[in-house]
């Protein structure tokens, strides 16, 4: 490949990333605006167990951390980060498969927060201002990843980096969430 | 093997956020129960029911069923014998539950109470 062409490839691959990004950028706001604009329905929703839907809530949100985490441990072992040799053939699915059930995890939660309880729009520094900003984040960032990790033409630190955005925003959604909830009411299921 | 099951997962999950979408839009709750107009009236054309709505509902449920929030229905003029006692907890916060009032005035305190033991406390 020429230098030409190399540089071609290299900025079309920026503009990829970049469209992605977007596409990210346009459902963090569109899940925004609908927990804005939606009227609140403030009703209880799954529970299971729990005793309540926050409990349930605080759990599950707990639940996605520890998946997050294994996605994190995968992916740095995928990546050579780690001082275990190259990563076995049933990483790269166990990576997919913790993803793909934080967000199944994640689903019941971010519905409670949207359909009963809303965006809350209290900028003043607000833990409720703020777990609603980085909730909506976490939904785009991770149609951002998914896009990037479908697509072959994506620069090679894109992967790293929407995933390292990802994880942030979920450490920042449970300590805005759960760990709040877990020191008003102690470790209560 | 893993691969084809992790597969079906991500179907699963696509599927599971197509519902998930699908029931934000056509969820419709359960509207909470309205304001009498003698209730409204009384609190000097306040809807405390609204109000409600707004502030409490999230942690006391629209039907004060309860929540996070301890059940209003049916257990609040038991509980708070005194309206004065109840006014105090929601202008001051207790535990968990936040201080109301910085954010709403008297008035919509005392409509917000009155509405609590008339309409979901009964």
């Amino acid at each position: 490949m020429t230098d030409a062409s190399t540089i071609l490839a290299k900025r079309n691959n920026g503009t990829f990333f970049a469209g992605a990004v977007l596409i990210g950028a346009l459902v963090a706001v569109l899940t925004g605006v609908y927990g804005r604009v939606h009227d609140p329905a403030s009703e209880t929703t799954i529970k299971l167990f729990f005793s309540t839907t926050l409990h349930f809530k605080a759990w599950a949100t707990t639940a996605v951390l520890v998946l997050v985490l294994m996605q994190l441990f995968g992916a740095l072992w995928m990546y050579g980060k780690l001082p275990f040799g190259n990563a076995p053939d049933w990483v790269g699915p166990m990576h997919r498969l913790s993803g793909t059930l934080a967000l199944l995890v994640s689903l019941p939660v971010a519905y409670h927060c949207l359909w009963s309880l809303g965006f809350n729009p209290d900028p003043g520094g607000s833990r409720r201002f703020w777990h609603s900003m980085f909730g909506c984040v976490f939904y785009g960032a991770f149609v951002t990843k998914v896009l990037v990790v479908r697509s072959k033409r994506m620069p090679s630190w894109a992967l790293p980096v929407i995933g390292g955005v990802l994880f942030t925003t979920l450490i920042a959604i449970w300590l805005t969430s759960s760990l709040w909830f877990f020191r008003q009411f102690g470790f209560v299921v | 093997m893993l691969r084809k099951f992790v597969s079906v997962c991500e179907m699963a999950a696509l599927i599971a956020v197509v519902v998930f979408i699908g029931m934000l839009f056509l969820n419709d709750p359960t509207a909470p129960p309205a304001t009498p107009t003698a209730v409204v009236e009384a609190a000097g054309g306040i809807d405390g029911g609204a109000l409600y709505g707004k502030s409490c509902a999230g942690c006391h449920g629209g039907d004060g069923s309860g929540g996070i929030g301890p059940r209003l229905a049916g257990k609040v003029v038991v509980k708070f014998p005194d309206p004065a006692a109840q006014i105090a907890v929601v202008a001051d916060g207790r535990r968990g539950m936040p201080s109301f009032g910085t954010r709403l005035t008297e008035e919509e305190i005392a409509a917000i109470v009155e509405y609590t033991r008339t309409v979901l406390g009964s």
